[in-house]
């Protein structure tokens, strides 16, 4: 399939106020293009013709991975799934980041495609968005109106929908810290294809208390619904109780009850239990050892 | 808008006039004749289109020109020095990692980062990092075994 592109403008703004000016110039007309790994193949299926393409990969502004003392983590929607996967600085405070990252298409894939293109492509299987909805991910918006915040469980408002107007940037993927005695892992399972697309995916995160009770618990379900989103009543379950297997294992139920999957529904509602299962069963089990471990 | 640039492939500098929205491998197989570098699915699947992009397999099928301006690209055609194949080229050769030829270039050159990256991989290590090149031919185990092979030679100092 040598499909080539139709001809449009290419664009270079110097900073991100001229970004957003050329968003507002013109208009529906105009694309972002940070990695393009998925840009391109839209454009190549004509099911996006653009004019103008604002390239914003060169502005180093939008490209970092920060870590501030308190915890919170900082990262610039160009950081690569592959630099991300690699950064000591996610793997130390948010491992399941990491993983979701290294489990985005190939390692080619991986070094091309960004965050920021990753959330705002907004498809019902990427992988970034279970993960930063369950870690209350925030993320910082730039339009010709100034800044505002949008909580990750708010941006997708649909499959490849979201709050992001037509002339707004995202300009920074904001990552708050956990508490103490907190674990979190993504727990997914794919299509045997090339690529390996998800079927079914589960941000987790637990924070215990010191009794050993649930202070709280985050489940981001991805893949399963026309967007990410949070498994509230299964969460519900859990929080405030010392859960055994049985309870956890009925609130991975509930879980599979809030998926919305369109196709293979009865496989990947069957998924999600396992994943929640297993993904809380296991955070658990990693807090309680590492307090252990600390008591002694 | 034709913008004349500079590209730097395979260390040469080139100055090519090119359209915004021409993709990478368009200007090295159709502008500067590098038809090593092959195209096949276009959308990222199959990794036949890998070229090294300041030493990072990137996807020439959606990559545009534009993008590595300024960058140093190195494609199949750039890893023989002076008519000696390179120690992957040699051992893909070797080990009859080769079969129809079409996924080689990008098998060899993700081959050649990885090598770059850890001079000393091991088996997994070697399959996780060509997982994004699909070979219909070979069955992948000659080809495991010529990147594993490569990297004692290239330890030896071979190359
Ligand atoms: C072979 C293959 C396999 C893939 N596998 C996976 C997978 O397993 N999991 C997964 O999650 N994804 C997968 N993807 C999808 C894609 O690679 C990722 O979503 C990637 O993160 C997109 O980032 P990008 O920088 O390439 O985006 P681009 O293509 O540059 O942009 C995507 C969209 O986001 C917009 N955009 C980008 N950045 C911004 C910004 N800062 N502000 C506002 N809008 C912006 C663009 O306008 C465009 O609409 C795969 C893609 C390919 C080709
Ligand atoms: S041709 Fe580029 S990935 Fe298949
Ligand atoms: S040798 Fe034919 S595709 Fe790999």
């Amino acid at each position: 399939m040598f499909r080539l592109l139709r001809p449009f403008e290419y664009l270079e703004p110097s900073c991100v106020a001229e970004a957003v000016e050329m968003l507002v110039r013109y208009g529906e007309k105009a694309r972002i293009f940070a990695g393009g790994t998925d840009l391109v193949i839209s454009m190549k299926k004509r099911q996006i013709v653009p004019d103008y393409l604002i390239a914003i990969g060169h502005l180093s502004e939008l490209d970092f991975i920060e870590a501030e003392p308190n915890g919170t983590l900082r990262l610039g929607p160009l950081a690569t799934h592959a630099r991300l996967a690699a950064s000591p600085l996610v793997w130390q405070r948010f491992p399941m980041l990491a993983t979701a990252c290294n489990e985005v298409g190939t390692p080619q894939v991986r070094n091309m495609g960004t965050i920021g293109g990753n959330v705002c492509k907004a498809g019902p299987s990427q992988d970034t968005p279970p993960v930063l909805v369950s870690l209350e991910a925030k993320l910082h918006l730039v339009g010709p109106s100034g800044k505002r915040t949008v909580p990750m469980d708010q941006f997708c408002t649909g499959p490849f929908c979201t709050v992001l107007a037509q002339d707004e940037l995202v300009v920074e993927i904001e990552i708050p810290p956990l508490p103490p005695r907190s674990a979190g892992c993504y727990k997914w399972i794919t299509k045997i294809t090339a690529t390996d697309e998800t079927l079914a995916g589960a941000g987790v995160v637990v924070v215990l208390k010191e009794d050993g009770s649930f202070e709280d618990v985050r489940i981001g379900l991805g893949s399963v619904a026309p967007m990410a989103i949070r498994a509230r009543r299964a969460e519900s379950l859990l929080r405030g109780t010392w859960p055994e297997a049985a309870q956890i294992a009925e609130a991975a139920q509930i879980a599979s009850e809030e998926a919305e999957p369109r196709s293979r529904a009865a496989y990947r509602r069957r998924m999600v239990q396992v994943l929640v299962n297993e993904g809380v069963t296991e955070m658990q089990r990693q807090i309680a050892a590492s307090m252990q471990e600390a008591g002694r | 808008m034709k913008t004349v640039a500079t590209f730097t492939v395979n260390g040469l500098p080139h100055e090519i006039a090119v359209e915004p929205h021409q993709l990478l491998i368009e200007v090295l197989r159709e502008h500067l004749g590098l038809t090593g570098t092959k195209h096949s699915c276009g959308v990222g699947n199959c990794g036949a289109c890998t070229v090294l992009v300041d030493g990072t397999p990137e996807l020439a099928c959606l990559t545009l020109a534009m993008e590595v301006r300024d960058k140093s690209v190195l494609t199949i055609e750039g890893l023989a020095k002076e008519g000696l194949l390179h120690p992957l080229q040699q051992a893909f050769v070797d080990y009859g990692a080769i079969q129809c030829g079409y996924c080689t270039p990008g098998m060899i050159l993700t081959g050649k980062a990885l090598l770059d990256d850890n001079p000393d991989p091991t088996e997994h290590e070697v399959r996780e990092a060509l997982a994004g090149n699909i070979c219909r031919c070979t069955g992948y185990v000659k080809i495991v075994e010529a990147v594993l092979a490569a990297a004692e030679v290239m330890r030896k100092g071979g190359n």
